[in-house]
């Protein structure tokens, strides 16, 4: 249909022009200008284009896959920082109860370790000690005491 | 395509010409009717109708309810992760751990895919746990269930390590949820004090059962955060998503002034006491002299902290807060202190001591049988006579004494930051009688707590001046409001300097082995004032015969740097405030002597006369 149309719009004009005034649409008439011929080649223009084009897809899918890749290791780490954060935990539980004066003390008398009852201090500015310093005596360990 | 299209149309259309006869009649099925003008303006109908149903459609989504929607196409995909907040650690004075807060998570099972192998695996979980064989089995089989909480609050470490080795021998339908911990590494150490938390609400939330953790609930809590973002299918974090942190306000610490290895000490030595005196409870509060810092406050019988459920729920307050009984005769020293700061006796005003004495209601007697002595002020304390205490109180105007005994802080709260504590009783207005008054001057017919007791005390060591005790290092604040700690301690004069220092110097001839009662109480080489308490105990009301001993001390006499306090109710190997008190005294003084490198002062002890 629409090869057929515009081959007899213009023939149809024509027909009903030509009467009124020919010679001025003859003088009308548009004269075809020399084609603007470019002597730069155009091959290098279309790959630069086109490298700049597939540059900027395959660039956008790389970020995007480092992107990603970055968000599994961030979700990687998260877990292994929870699992040491945990394990740090742990630990310093562990220590914090080895540390615990009780479990000091307990040790320390079964070993033989007693309370000292007095103590002799020296004052390093004088060079005074005061107090007479005793080996302490062996006694029941702190909390021992039974009724 | 197009064509047969264009030429269907073009037949009905020339129907209607050729037979318009038959039109009105006959109507035939599927053909447009009409001119094309006509079938336009249908069409155009049948557009505007569509088109309309679109900006009904389009104004519901956009005018009506656009937040909804908008929420709906978020939610998609987006995940909202809330963010505990850590609740903050309760910490001693040198930053050691009474609680502490760890990672914990809660291990679930879905029965409908355990209960195959359900005995194998509470087997595995029974060992690896520690819980309960049989109750684990059948939590593992339930049916109709899709969620049975198999271990609740297991450190993080721990939880991971058996679910991924249940994982590894096969097991299925184990896995893990956030449940936060909180370790009392202490244990007993402090336990009154610091309190526990039980298994968490529902939600997440700390329940506080017991001490500092429930009254300073809120200020350890913190805000919980969130975190929103958008998920991939795979469980990651889009990147360049919504991602919005709220991030979690993390409870603030509370530290306190206890010195944890002095509180352990102090524990045993308690705890020694009233096992030897064959006593049902006692207490011992050991605080800075001129700070009011209290550094241990132990009280036995006492429990484990990290293990609340294997005591009675009776052992978790601090019973030196929450306890009223009759001090007793350590009174004594605040009846003396305030004679000589109102200028109506000295440490060597002259006494005569009768047997016995006879006033309004009954007799009152000494705790020792004794002709008339002739005993100075110094020597009615170091003997702790009755009969002296009540003649010399004698001088005191009315009402003079009790406003004395209030400014020591008798009758009101220490408020320190424990809830449940009782202020005492100290009679007032007509229950103020004569008699009243000659009991509340050898401290009988008037109650305190533990730590009111020593508060009034170290007034005496502190040169007169009264601090309010503190708990709290620093600042914090209650979960009511108020903000309690070293920071806000208020110090109100109670009694000159003189008459603390004369009173201090008559409390030491009490630990004098010739003039006192108390010579159990000395510390090798320091010079130590103190005082014996031994006190009709009240039980349901009555005076049911059994007593409270006690000893309140300071030392070195002349320069203090701690007053200690010890009670053990209900001795009964027949000891005293000096015989059960005074060891204990000594012990845990020592201690703290030596412990905070406190060199002897080197003075020569006072010799003031006790008896002329």
């Amino acid at each position: 249909m629409s090869s057929t149309a515009p081959m007899r719009r213009p023939a149809a004009a024509r027909t009903r022009l030509a009467p009124l005034a020919g010679g001025a649409v003859d003088r009308a008439r548009l004269a075809v200008v020399p084609r603007l011929r470019s002597r730069a080649p155009r091959v290098p223009f279309v790959m630069l284009v086109s490298l700049v084009l597939l540059g900027g897809v395959v660039g956008l899918l790389l970020f995007n896959t480092s992107m990603q890749q970055a968000s599994f290791t961030v979700t990687e780490r998260e877990n292994e920082a929870a699992v040491l954060a945990a394990r740090q935990q742990a630990l310093e539980t562990e220590l914090a109860l080895l540390r615990n004066p009780a479990t000091i003390a307990e040790n320390a008398c079964r070993i033989g370790m007693v309370m000292p009852p007095t103590a002799a201090v020296i004052d390093l500015a004088t060079g005074k000690v005061t107090g007479t310093p005793t080996a302490a005596p062996a006694g029941a360990c702190p909390g021992q005491a039974t009724r | 395509m197009s064509r047969p299209s264009q030429r269907r149309p073009a037949r009905p259309a020339r129907k209607p010409v050729r037979k318009p006869v038959r039109r009105p009649a006959r109507k035939p099925r599927g053909a447009a009717p009409g001119s094309p003008m006509l079938r336009l303006r249908v069409g155009m109908v049948f557009i505007a109708m569509v088109l309309s149903l679109f900006a009904a459609r389009l104004v519901q989504l956009q005018g009506v309810d656009p937040n909804q929607y908008a929420a709906m196409a978020a939610a998609e995909g987006e995940v909202s992760v809330i963010l505990p907040a850590e609740r903050g650690d309760i910490v001693d004075r040198n930053g050691d751990p009474l609680a502490d807060s760890i990672d914990g998570l809660m291990v679930v099972a879905d029965p409908s895919l355990t209960q195959k192998r359900a005995t194998e695996l509470a087997g595995f979980l029974a060992k690896r746990l520690d819980v309960d064989y049989f109750a684990t089995t059948e939590k593992l089989r339930a049916q109709d269930s899709r969620f049975q909480y198999v271990a609740r609050q297991v450190p993080a470490a721990k939880a991971r390590d058996v679910v991924a080795a249940a994982k590894e021998k096969g097991f299925v339908g184990l896995s893990t949820r956030e449940d936060p911990v909180r370790t009392y590494p202490a244990r007993e150490i402090g336990a009154n004090l610091v309190g526990f938390l039980g298994t968490p609400a529902k939600d997440g939330s700390a329940r506080p059962l017991a001490g500092l953790e429930t009254s300073f609930n809120t200020y350890l809590s913190g805000h919980d955060g969130e975190a929103r973002y958008q998920k991939g299918a795979s469980g990651d974090r889009v990147p360049l998503g919504t991602n919005v942190v709220d991030p979690a306000r993390d409870g603030q610490n509370l530290t306190l002034t206890i010195d944890r290895d002095l509180q352990w000490y102090s524990q045993q030595v308690l705890a020694d006491a009233v096992k030897q005196a064959r006593g049902d409870s006692g207490s011992i509060i050991v605080g800075d002299s001129l700070t009011g810092e209290v550094l241990a406050l132990a009280d036995y019988p006492t429990y484990d902290a990290s293990r609340p459920d294997l005591s009675s729920s009776s052992l978790y307050s601090s019973r030196a807060l929450s306890d009223p009984y009759e001090p007793g005769s350590v009174e004594k020293a605040l009846t003396m202190a305030g004679l000589i700061d109102a200028g109506k006796a000295t440490a060597r005003t002259k006494v005569v001591v009768p047997p016995r004495l006879e006033r309004q209601d009954r007799p009152i007697n000494d705790y020792f049988e004794h002709d008339t002595l002739r005993l100075t002020l110094a020597g009615v304390l170091a003997k702790s006579s009755n009969i002296g205490t009540v003649i010399a109180a004698d001088r005191y105007g009315p009402g003079e004494l009790r406003d004395y005994l209030t400014r020591f802080g008798l009758g009101s709260r220490t408020d320190v930051g424990l809830g449940g504590e009782t202020p005492g009783i100290l009679p007032s207005g007509k229950l103020w009688t004569s008699q009243t008054a000659d009991r509340i001057a050898f401290g009988q017919s008037l109650s305190v707590n533990a730590l009111q007791m020593w508060a009034a005390i170290n007034t005496i060591a502190n040169g007169g001046e009264r601090i309010d005790p503190s708990l709290v290092k620093g600042r914090a604040t209650l979960d009511d409001g108020t903000e309690v700690g070293t920071d806000v301690a208020k110090r109100s004069r109670v009694v000159s300097e003189d008459a603390a220092r004369q009173t201090a110097r008559m409390m030491e001839r009490v630990v004098d082995p010739d003039a006192g009662v108390a010579p159990g109480a000395r510390v090798e080489g320091y010079r130590v004032a103190g005082k014996t308490g031994t006190a009709q105990r009240v039980v349901d009301g009555v005076y049911d015969g059994s007593f409270t001993v006690s000893f309140a001390g300071f030392a070195p006499a002349d320069d203090p740097r701690f007053t200690v306090y010890v009670v053990v109710h209900n001795p009964r190997n027949g000891g005293g405030g000096g015989s059960v008190g005074g060891p204990a005294f000594s012990k845990v003084m020592g201690y703290a002597l030596r412990r905070y490198a406190v060199a002897p002062t080197g003075t020569p002890p006072s010799r003031l006369p006790v008896e002329w």
